[in-house]
């Protein structure tokens, strides 16, 4: 067994390497043979057998998986980064054990970011419920929870401002991409509330730096929309449906058949 | 364990893992998965699309895996079919032996859907439906595993239900207890095989199977091949076991042709009978006369008294003769085994039992006399009803000989049941039935005796004979062909129907059908019943012959007539009844669509099969006709009697319908189904119903009660105690309404029915069904209609008896024990003196509320009396013919002495005994008694096998049947006056002629 851990720490030496020397398709290929090497340790999840060596096995591997997360981030691959940080998350969760890692709270900050960026606003509040009452103190989760805040009540500027504040480096990469979950926000919100707006209005609104950006925006992502004579007309599907008629007949119908059905009976 | 102190606590990261690339990573994440997935399946669920695309994807080398994984999420989330498709997707992962419950589930799900593939293959007879082989691999793999732990009975009961005959018989031959094990199959098929074509199959596989054995249990053979109507395989063996040097061998084939005759198949018997071989020229002519009655009327009812005592002669003189001499001693056998296969033997035993023991209280008749209104004739003729059942097979007609006058006043139709009357108390009295008779049958010449009593005559001698009507059949057709007059038609039809029950013999189908074509509406009716029952269970072309009439006469009551005898006719047939069912129950007719009810009733007669059940529910709710509604929940009762705990929990709801019919019908359904059982659930039921606010409802309830209660001791149940005190009450009071008064009056005859020692039966102990009961039954319940019907109940009566017979077929002393108190099932005290008094002397006050007062008063005299007298009669032998009065007066002196005696716990019976069916659990053979039985069954015909031969022997039971039949044998014309003489005997005397003075 402990010819495996040198295996494994060994290669997650040369894992780091490549990762300092920012060379992450090397890492990604060791990762994933990383990962297989680590399901033959009994002592990981689920299994958490008790092995001489459990504690450092367990450290070993959380240590790989934090990697691993930071990794996805880095090679902006969100599917990865989910599948990364639910394999890692038995060990903050039920592993408690171990000392408490660094990168705990950071890496937990982040997945909140990831939920709030992919707008799963459910899942954001269900993790942040099983986090300890004391977690939330913590800048990084703080971050997560006061743009989620801010992103809910509208205010829209606050988080584009946040980017500037990011409690760690890895947060960049899903701050951007959170300008652009805010703006689909606006978009999909002025088209409800407008029937057209001015092309400047429309830019101001979309947080757009130039109207360039803007037809961009609008030939990319809401192709229904339409730019005329200055101003953008928003084409928005009309269909909302009718309230839908009582099917009075049918209930009727329905009625009648079981006091019939009644008398039967009996 | 450590392992589960620390447990995971989602199974997101292993879900999270079945998303990387790495097959490996796949394959743990999979593994684990399935470790886990009792805990986290609500978790996996929401990811199974991702599973079962593993499942799908054809290069990934797990799939197996996965479908197991995926199979165990849908079991949880309760999707068994998609589960069962899963598991069977996972092949040899699939632990059929695992202990878990997933698996338990599976296994059964695909038990069942294996199950319900090879049944519709079955019966649809095509074999398009293509049962998936690895569906069938799951399932062997099972049967296998079942037979190798040695798990019979699981294995038998699959693989009958699956339709897999060659693994049953590798798991009845396979098993330690092959007896056991086949009992066990026999039971299974009986109650959960449907189709009766299938039952056959396993029965036919089974006697093959039992043919095989070492040791055959040729009992269980012979009752097997009954049931596959083989007479050869029967009379072979039977053949077999007369011609051993053995003597228990012979006592064996007895013992058979009891437990044969007991199921009352008659057309099956005579069948087995004519194929014995004989022995011998002229030792055969001996025997053929003796027991095949010639077709001469006038020797009718001598004849099988020859043969008695023929057999006599042969046991004496063999005694002396060489036991080398063969032959000799097989044709002495056979002559008996022939006596008993035509039912002679057990019916006369059965008489002479009912007749000793006879307990009837004929002071509850005098009550009801006295208490019906003389000029309320249907008061008064149920009370001559209620005399006949409650005497019936008995022989006891002292009421009617001592209340003559009263008697007269039943004319026309009630005279005709008057007459009829004598037939059931003689029921069974084959010798001297006709000369009973004889007064009142219509003279050759013209006589001047009232059409009426002449056709209640022929009636009563239908009765008489019921079932085992060789030497009347020919007289009875005589007397129809002979007379015109519509009530002696009636009569003589009524009578040849059930005297020729079930022989479907065409010339007097021909006789009766001409009758059927006078179109009269009185004969009519007779002869459409008369037909069904000759016809009982053939299936036969004429009922469509039947059903062409019925929709061409104008007479309702023909056509009811018709449609009960069509109905007849598919008794017992199943499935092979459904086109006529289908037929009938479209009809626009209501009486035809009642005719439907009662051939789905008589078709899966005790099969409880739900597809008939569930016919008849609809009917009982949907159609138009208060009558067919009626009979639908009647029939139920039919179905349903061999599980008769289920039928008052089908019907409950019924019981409580708006419409009274309807009520009707679910009182007379529990009676039928649970008639003799006391069951406690069925009393629940009834009694509410007994106060209903419909008077015929309450006649059907108190009908149905006493069917339910009869032979049940208070001490078991005391609601028998209240029924019977408001039976008394509903009686004697003036206001109660005639119908329900009538109920009453026949429910007290119901429920002391056969001098109480009767109960009805429509099951025998194999477990067959007894067509004359269940017959009798159906014909008794439409009594609704024409009351002379109501007798007919009597042939669902069976007597409650142990009987031990040695090798000649006589009761020798015998004792056995009864492990209970004997107060449970003692015969219920004789009603007090002063009760009867009180209504003498008041006969204008007696209905007064003052004389109930008083009634009830002394009723609980007698019952503190009865409650504080322990009764420790031993031996219910000894009060064999104690005076009633003198009897009452001794129990009341000696309750003094005897309090302080503690009741007994048991109890010694002497060979013939009344055993009721609640008693025969606790029946227990002593060990050190003298005869052991050749089968250890607690009641009926028990042949007993004499472990000190050479000692003289004791017989218990009258052997007088000599010295009588020779007389009667003498006085063959039945000569009345003659029979006085033997009084004295035990060997009921056939009464005097009483005249009507009308």
């Amino acid at each position: 067994m402990d010819s495996k851990i040198t295996e494994v720490s060994q290669m997650f030496d040369r894992f780091q390497a490549s990762f300092m020397r920012k060379d992450y398709d090397t890492c990604d290929r060791l990762l994933s043979q990383l990962k297989v090497l680590l399901t033959e340790f009994k002592s990981l999840p689920p299994l958490f057998q008790e092995t001489p060596n459990n504690i450092r096995e367990l450290t070993l591997a959380r240590h790989i998986y934090e990697y691993a997360v930071i990794l996805s981030v880095k090679i902006e691959d969100q599917d990865a980064f989910e599948r990364d940080f639910f394999q890692l998350k038995p060990y903050y969760t039920d592993a408690r054990r171990l000392p408490p890692s660094a990168e705990e709270y950071p890496i937990l900050g982040l997945n909140l970011l990831r939920l709030l960026v992919q707008n799963r606003i459910a899942e954001f509040h269900t993790e942040l419920e099983l986090l300890p009452p004391n977690a939330l103190e913590n800048p990084c989760i703080k971050h997560a929870v006061e743009l989620e805040q801010s992103f809910m009540e509208g205010a829209y500027n606050c988080v584009l401002s946040a980017r500037q504040t990011v409690p760690h480096e890895t947060y960049v990469y899903f701050m951007d991409l959170l300008a652009k979950t805010v703006r689909d926000e606006i978009a999909g919100c002025s088209e409800k509330t407008y029937d057209s707006l001015s092309i400047k209005d429309a830019r101001q609104m979309l947080l757009f730096s130039s109207d360039q950006e803007l037809s961009e925006y609008i030939k990319e992502e809401r192709t229904e929309w339409e730019i005329k004579n200055g101003f953008v007309f928003f084409q928005r599907s009309k269909e909302s449906t009718p309230c839908k008629e009582i099917p009075s007949l049918q209930l009727i119908n329905q009625t009648l058949s079981y006091a019939r059905e009644l008398e039967r009976i009996v | 364990m450590a392992a589960a102190a620390t447990m995971v606590s989602s199974a997101g990261g292993l879900l999270a893992m079945l998303n990387e690339n790495h097959p490996a990573l796949k394959l743990h994440a999979l593994s684990n998965l399935n470790s886990f997935v009792d805990y986290f399946w609500p978790e996996i669920s929401t990811s199974v699309p991702i599973i079962e695309s593993l499942y799908e994807d054809e290069e990934f080398d797990q799939r197996q895996l996965a479908a197991l994984l995926v199979s165990k999420v849908f079991y949880y989330l309760g999707e068994l079919n998609d589960s069962l498709s899963y598991a069977l997707g996972a092949g040899p992962l699939f632990d059929v032996s695992e202990d878990s419950d997933y698996v338990h589930t599976i296994l059964a799900k695909a038990i069942d859907e294996y199950a319900s593939l090879k049944t519709k293959a079955a019966e649809t007879k095509v074999e398009s439906t293509k049962v998936d082989s690895r569906l069938e691999a799951i399932v062997e793999r099972m049967l296998d595993k079942c037979i190798v732990d040695g798990k019979n009975q699981q294995a038998i009961g699959m693989a009958i239900e699956c339709r897999r005959l060659d693994k049953l018989e590798e798991a009845v031959i396979k098993s330690d207890n092959i007896h056991a094990t086949i009992n066990y199959c026999i039971d299974v098929s009986h109650s959960f095989v449907n189709r009766r074509e299938y039952r056959r199959e396993v029965l036919r596989l089974l006697v093959k199977v039992y043919q095989q054995l070492p040791s055959p249990d040729y009992l269980s053979i012979c009752q097997r091949l009954m049931f596959l109507d083989e007479p050869e395989g029967v009379a072979i063996i039977l053949e077999k076991l007369l011609r051993s040097e053995v003597e228990d061998d012979a006592l064996l084939a007895f013992q058979i042709a009891f437990d044969l005759v007991e199921n009352e198949h008659q057309a099956f018997l005579l069948r087995v009978r004519d194929r014995l071989p004989s022995p011998k020229p002229q030792l055969s002519a001996t025997a053929q006369s003796g027991s095949n009655q010639p077709d001469s009327a006038q020797s009718g009812s001598a004849v099988p008294l020859q043969d008695v005592q023929m057999t006599d002669d042969t046991q004496e003189s063999s005694s002396s003769l060489n036991l080398d001499q063969h032959d000799e001693v097989y044709a002495e056998r056979l002559a008996k085994i022939r006596g008993i296969l035509s039912g002679e033997t057990s019916i006369q035993l059965t008489m002479q039992f009912l007749y000793s023991h006879n307990k009837s209280d004929l002071l509850i008749l005098k009550t009801i006399k006295q208490s019906v209104e003389v000029r309320n004739s249907v008061c008064h003729s149920a009370t001559i009803y209620a005399n006949a059942i409650m005497h019936a097979g008995t022989t006891v007609d002292t009421f009617l000989r001592e209340n003559l006058d009263w008697l007269s006043r039943a004319t026309n139709w009630a005279k005709f049941s008057a007459t009829a009357g004598l037939g059931v108390i003689h029921r069974g009295h084959l010798q001297q039935g006709r000369s009973l008779m004889a007064p009142y049958l219509p003279q050759g010449g013209g006589g001047g005796g009232s059409p009426y009593s002449e056709g209640g005559a022929l009636y009563a001698l239908g009765l008489i004979h019921a079932n085992h009507g060789e030497g009347i059949k020919q007289f009875l057709r005589d007397s129809l062909r002979t007379t015109n007059v519509e009530v002696i038609q009636h009569g003589a039809c009524l009578g040849l129907g059930l005297a020729a029950l079930g022989t479907a013999d065409d010339d007097i189908f021909e006789d009766i059908k001409n009758v059927l074509y006078t179109d009269s509406a009185v004969a009519g009716e007779a002869a459409g019943i008369s037909l069904g029952l000759l016809m009982v269970g053939t299936a036969s072309e004429k009922a469509s012959e039947l059903l062409a009439y019925a929709h061409e006469t104008q007479h309702e009551k023909i056509i009811r007539g018709l449609a009960l005898g069509i109905a007849l006719t598919v008794y017992g047939r199943e499935e092979e009844a459904d086109t006529l069912i289908e037929q009938m129950t479209r009809d626009q007719d209501p009486i035809l669509r009642y005719g439907g009810m009662y051939a789905l009733a008589l078709a899966y007669r005790g099969t409880s099969n739900n597809k008939a059940i569930r016919q008849l529910l609809h009917f009982a709710v949907s159609d138009v006709s208060d009558d067919v509604r009626r009979t639908a929940v009647l029939a139920l009762g039919f179905v349903l009697y061999s599980d008769p705990e289920q039928t008052p929990r089908i019907v409950s709801l019924l019981s409580e319908s708006y419409n009274p019919h309807v009520r009707y019908g679910a009182a007379l359904a529990v009676g039928i189904s649970c008639a003799g059982t006391g069951l406690s659930e069925a009393i629940s039921l009834l009694e509410p119903l007994m106060s209903d606010v419909v008077d015929f409802v309450r006649q059907g309830a108190l009908i149905a009660m006493a069917m339910v209660m009869v032979q049940t001791s208070e001490a078991s149940d005391s609601r028998v105690g209240t029924f019977r005190r408001q039976l008394e009450k509903i009686i004697v009071d003036k206001h109660e309404d005639t119908m329900s008064k009538m109920g009453a009056i026949l429910a007290s005859g119901i429920l002391d029915a056969g001098g109480r020692n009767v109960t009805i039966k429509l099951l025998s102990k194999s477990k067959h069904d007894k067509i004359t009961a269940v017959v009798g039954l159906a014909v008794f319940s439409q009594f609704w209609y024409w009351y002379p019907l109501i007798y007919f109940v009597s042939l669902a009566f069976s007597p409650t008896a142990f009987i031990g017979l040695n090798h000649n077929l006589k009761a020798p002393k015998f004792e056995f024990l009864s492990h209970a108190k004997p107060s449970l099932f003692e015969y219920p005290k004789p009603t007090t003196v002063p009760t009867t008094t009180t209504s003498v002397k008041l006969p204008t006050a007696v209905l007064s509320t003052s004389a109930r007062a008083k009634a009830r008063a002394s009723k609980k005299e007698a019952e503190k009396a009865s409650g504080a007298e322990p009764s420790a009669v031993l031996g219910s032998g000894k009060g064999k013919a104690v005076d009633k009065d003198g009897g009452d007066a001794m129990q009341v002196d000696s309750t003094a002495e005897k309090k302080a005696e503690p009741e007994p716990c048991f109890e010694i019976l002497t060979n013939p005994a009344r055993v009721i069916p609640a008693q025969e659990k606790i029946i227990k053979f002593l060990e050190e008694s003298r005869y052991i039985p050749v089968k250890s069954a607690p009641s009926g015909f028990v042949l007993l096998k004499d472990l000190r031969p050479h000692e003289p022997e004791q017989l218990s039971l009258t052997d007088a049947p000599s010295s009588t039949t020779s007389n009667a044998g003498g006085s063959s014309a039945g000569q009345p006056g003659s029979a006085s003489a033997m009084a004295v005997d035990d060997e009921p005397a056939p009464p005097q002629p009483f005249e009507y003075t009308s």
